[in-house]
């Protein structure tokens, strides 16, 4: 399987959807989506794994990057996520600190930052 | 004709059994999603729990990613499944160039060492990297 990535601007947020699986090589479609948008301006990005089946230490990686890219222009990466195996792999990592973890994309939008 | 259920075909081959299943692979990141099928299938043939076999997908899906980054061109990756009654013990190999193992310093290790129970590594003198788990089925006394 694949990774599927769709992007659609809320307000000043954008919203990244991603499906499918983040591993080694799927990840780099991933980074490269977070560095376009933050190379084209957009600063407070949502991004929604509820469609996400894998992850792993890569993809953590990737989004740690984009939080760090962020974060150059005081920007915002939050997470839609409820399934408990991927929040697990956050929490392993301690990343649950990190990130900003919302239950919906409506809840990460209404989030002030 | 046989008359085994699901259940009892289980029972009647893992149970008993010792079997060792070995996948090589190229060590290329498009093959790993692979590896993680048959890994899950592997483990629900030892009856581990959902979340157990979820574990492993990802346990074995890190180690072999740690590999990769090392791994020589054209080489390939080594996976070995010894099917125990009441645990799996898997090893992933592959020949690198200087044969250091992997760091423990990465969020890769700290996924790894959180889902696979025990872990460890190691270096042969032809410059093989070793990664070995041994994840054992929940309820088992050892």
């Amino acid at each position: 399987m694949d990774l599927s990535l769709s992007t659609r601007t809320e307000g000043d947020r954008t919203v990244v959807t991603v499906g499918g699986e983040i591993d080694v090589y799927t990840a780099p479609k991933l980074r490269e989506q977070l560095i376009d948008l933050v190379s084209s301006g957009n600063y407070h990005l949502v991004v929604d794994m509820e469609s996400v089946d894998f992850l792993d230490s890569t993809g953590l990686g990737v989004l740690v990057g984009g939080l760090k890219r962020v974060r150059a222009h005081e920007g915002s990466l939050r997470l839609v996520c409820t399934q408990e195996r991927i929040l697990k792999i956050f929490r392993i990592t301690g990343l649950t600190k990190v990130f900003p973890i919302h239950a919906s994309v409506d809840e990460a939008l209404k989030a002030s930052d | 004709m046989t008359q085994d259920t699901g259940a009892s075909a289980a029972a009647a081959h893992g149970a008993a059994s010792n079997d060792v299943v070995t996948i090589k692979l190229p060590a290329a990141g498009a093959y790993l999603s692979v590896l993680r099928t048959a890994t899950a299938g592997l483990a629900a043939r030892l009856d581990f729990t959902l979340d157990e076999i979820e574990d492993l997908r990802i346990a074995v899906d890190e180690a072999c990613a740690m590999l990769l980054t090392q791994a020589l061109p054209g080489a390939d990756l080594e996976c070995q499944f010894a099917l125990g009654p009441d645990s799996m013990r898997i090893s992933v190999s592959v020949l690198t160039q200087d044969g250091q193992e992997p760091s423990r310093d990465t969020f890769a290790w700290t996924v790894l060492s959180a889902l696979a129970g025990e872990v460890d590594s190691s270096a042969g003198v032809d410059n093989r990297v070793t990664i070995g788990l041994l994840k054992r089925r929940s309820g088992s006394s050892s």
